[in-house]
């Protein structure tokens, strides 16, 4: 990803260099050699990380800011370098008696002390510190336009006055935090990921990155967020008429499998709600890509009616702990355990509110009334649905024995309904399904449009719909997408 | 002072836009493209359209997009490079509809079909910021807004009231 500073290394002067800190045992087990050798007349030229003055008798220079060992790409103190006509011709790490007698041809050097002892990180190699020396004083190759902060600028002001937010805060992208961000994949910065609506514009993981820097990912989400992001860009998902549309509706991100548990995502208590970081900021970058690379902006191209607070971020996993219950992914066609992202086009959330049917017949039918009014209650095969199904529901179901495929074929089962009361005009209102469907009898949703999802905390008898988008009617056109999340 | 420099999140897109194709100067013997975008009500529209110029003798071939929510095919724009002059698309009403036939009329415009987008008054705008973001000076029109819950005769006149200028805007003299 990075160039190596290696081209610097000739500014180091001819000779012998050390680079220690203060906070090294080993560093201070060979400082009275190196007394004794400036003493005897070798001249070793000494860079201390942290506190200069501990080694003041060896005349040190200072490397607080630590350039020097960032262009020497120290990894350990003490290193002992010996360079000649510009270049590195000796590097040993740590204290290992044998090596230093033969770098000073002196087979007796330091026969008081031990034979070996192992350095420690260098101040340079720590995170965090690293990926700023590298924005500081290394080339991080990044091809994005470069935006100076002057003194007198606030950073946080100047990305809202830029258009760069969704109307909350962003984490200024910095060099140093992109570095870090694209540490969290394998990815080459410079790959082109796909073309993003309405502009069509591509981007590269290192945009990607940059947007995630700014939703405040952690770089650990860098693959479900590219996941997210490939699976938005599949035509079938329609992500550009899911953006632009008039409806509520965005992307909705659904996590399956291991990785859920390892970057701490929610799918517990409050999991459509806030204060999670993974859930928040995997799906907020997902939109600021969309906002910023793709130029989906409200009011210009992202043309939402209404809207819908799904539209900052939305974005959860499903809960896997209880093996009776079959994982969406897995409903998908992947095997259990497969990491994956599922993306619906959607809003909501509409509640569902049931503490009295206690028998799966009568859940049914409960659910079935709510989700027969996601759309219209006269609307039929016309948008999709998530039913987010909490604990407490599902154990209804469980304790006789139905799983995810006996709920969803019997909802199906509990969702048709003559064609007669549907057509438009029917029941005195104009919206409805076409006419000449009246003796039909009418399914409420596609075989395949009613996903269910697991979620939520260990009480209360709720469940709750994330209602479809109207592009839901074309069936073949516009779908839900599951994908693999590579890492 | 520099104290911080930041990248830049946008796809730093130019803004300059490109003029569109020139149409010809007549209309004899050219064959219009009518694309139906695929928004409901649409083709009530495009069907008058299509009356309109068969009338005046003009040749059109007519196509209907699977979705108003995604550009158009591949096989659909080849098929109008190869068979058409020009093309009218129609009727946008939506932001879904306005973005994707604002790239179809950009995209056939680059293969040589110039053409006008047929939109409601409402997506004026829209159309509008998505020609300065793909860098198009494209040509459009404007019928009323909503036109959903119009009876099939009103979309009619929305088509015979706006027909005139659809023709000046697919011909050299008022074009330029």
């Amino acid at each position: 990803m990075t160039q190596s500073p290696q081209s610097e290394k000739s500014c180091l002067e001819p000779g012998w260099h050390i680079f220690l800190k203060r906070d090294c045992e080993t560093c201070e087990l060979v400082k009275p050699l190196l007394e004794e050798l400036t003493e005897s007349g070798v001249e070793i030229i000494c860079h201390v990380q942290d506190h200069p003055d501990f080694y003041a008798s060896l005349n040190p220079i200072s490397d607080k800011t630590l350039k020097q060992s960032f262009l020497q790409d120290i990894e350990v103190t003490p290193t002992l370098l010996h360079v000649s006509d510009g270049k590195e011709t000796m590097r040993l790490e740590g204290w290992v008696r044998d090596e230093w007698r033969s770098a000073f041809q002196q087979p007796d050097l330091a026969a008081d002390l031990p034979t070996f002892r192992p350095g420690c990180g260098s101040k340079s190699r720590e995170p965090g510190i690293h990926e700023i020396l590298e924005a500081r004083y290394g080339n991080p190759g990044f091809e994005a336009r470069q935006v100076q902060i002057d003194e007198w600028d606030d950073e946080m002001e100047v990305c809202f006055d830029r258009g760069w937010t969704d109307g909350l805060p962003v984490t200024p992208p910095t060099d140093a935090r992109i570095i870090r961000m694209l540490a969290g994949t394998t990815r080459d910065p410079q790959q082109v990921v796909g073309k993003v609506p309405p502009n069509l514009a591509p981007i590269t993981v290192e945009k990607v990155a940059i947007n995630a820097v700014m939703a405040g990912c952690r770089p650990e989400y860098m693959p479900v967020l590219l996941a997210a992001l490939e699976a938005a860009l599949e035509p079938v998902f329609t992500m550009h008429g899911l953006l632009c549309t008039t409806c509520f509706s965005s992307p909705i991100i659904i996590v399956n499998g291991p990785i859920a548990k390892s970057i701490g995502m929610n799918w517990g208590m409050n999991v459509l709600g806030q204060g999670n970081r993974a859930n928040a900021t995997i799906g907020r970058a997902l939109q600021l890509i969309i906002r910023n690379v793709g130029g989906g902006v409200p009011g210009d191209l992202d043309r939402s009616t209404i809207g819908g607070p799904g539209k900052y971020t939305f974005c959860f996993a499903e809960d896997e702990t209880d093996p009776t219950w079959k994982p969406l992914s897995v409903a998908h066609g992947f095997e259990p355990g497969t990491n994956t992202v599922t993306l619906f086009q959607g809003d909501g959330i509409q509640g569902i509110i049931d503490q009295r049917s206690n028998t799966p017949e009568q859940m049914v039918q409960s659910l079935a009334m709510s989700l027969l009014a996601v759309g219209h209650p006269k609307l039929a095969e016309f948008t999709n649905a998530i039913l987010v199904l909490s604990p407490e529901h599902y154990g209804i179901f469980r304790d006789s024995g139905w799983g995810r495929s006996r709920i969803t074929s019997e909802l199906h089962k509990a969702m048709v309904r003559p064609g007669s009361d549907l057509v438009q005009g029917a029941q005195g209102v104009g919206e409805g399904i076409v006419a000449g469907r009246e003796n039909e009898m009418v399914n409420k949703f596609w075989p395949e449009g009613l996903l269910i999802v697991k979620a939520g905390g260990q009480a209360g008898l709720y469940s709750a719909i994330c209602a479809g988008w109207t592009g839901g009617r074309f069936r073949d056109q516009s779908q839900t997408v599951t994908r693999e999340i590579k890492l | 002072m520099t104290v911080m420099m930041l990248r830049e999140p946008t796809a730093e897109t130019a803004t300059s836009k490109r003029a569109r194709k020139s149409p010809p100067t007549s209309l004899d013997g050219k064959t219009v493209a009518l694309m139906d975008i695929g928004k409901m009500r649409g083709d009530e529209f495009v069907d008058r359209l299509e009356a309109l110029f068969t009338e005046r003798g003009i040749h059109t071939r007519r196509y209907k997009k699977p979705t108003n929510t995604r550009t158009a095919p591949i096989e659909m724009i080849q098929d109008i490079v190869s068979s058409c002059d020009l093309v009218v698309i129609a009727l946008s009403d939506c932001g879904s509809c306005t973005s994707c036939s604002t790239h179809d009329l950009n995209d056939l415009d680059n293969l040589g079909i110039p053409g006008v987008s047929l939109l409601t008054s409402e997506f004026k705008h829209a159309f509008s910021q998505q020609c300065d973001k793909i860098g198009f000076d494209g040509a459009s029109l404007y019928t009323p807004h909503p036109m959903q819950n119009k009876s099939t005769q009103q979309l009619h006149e929305f088509a015979d009231n706006i027909f005139e200028d659809v023709l000046e805007k697919i011909t050299i003299s008022t074009a330029n």
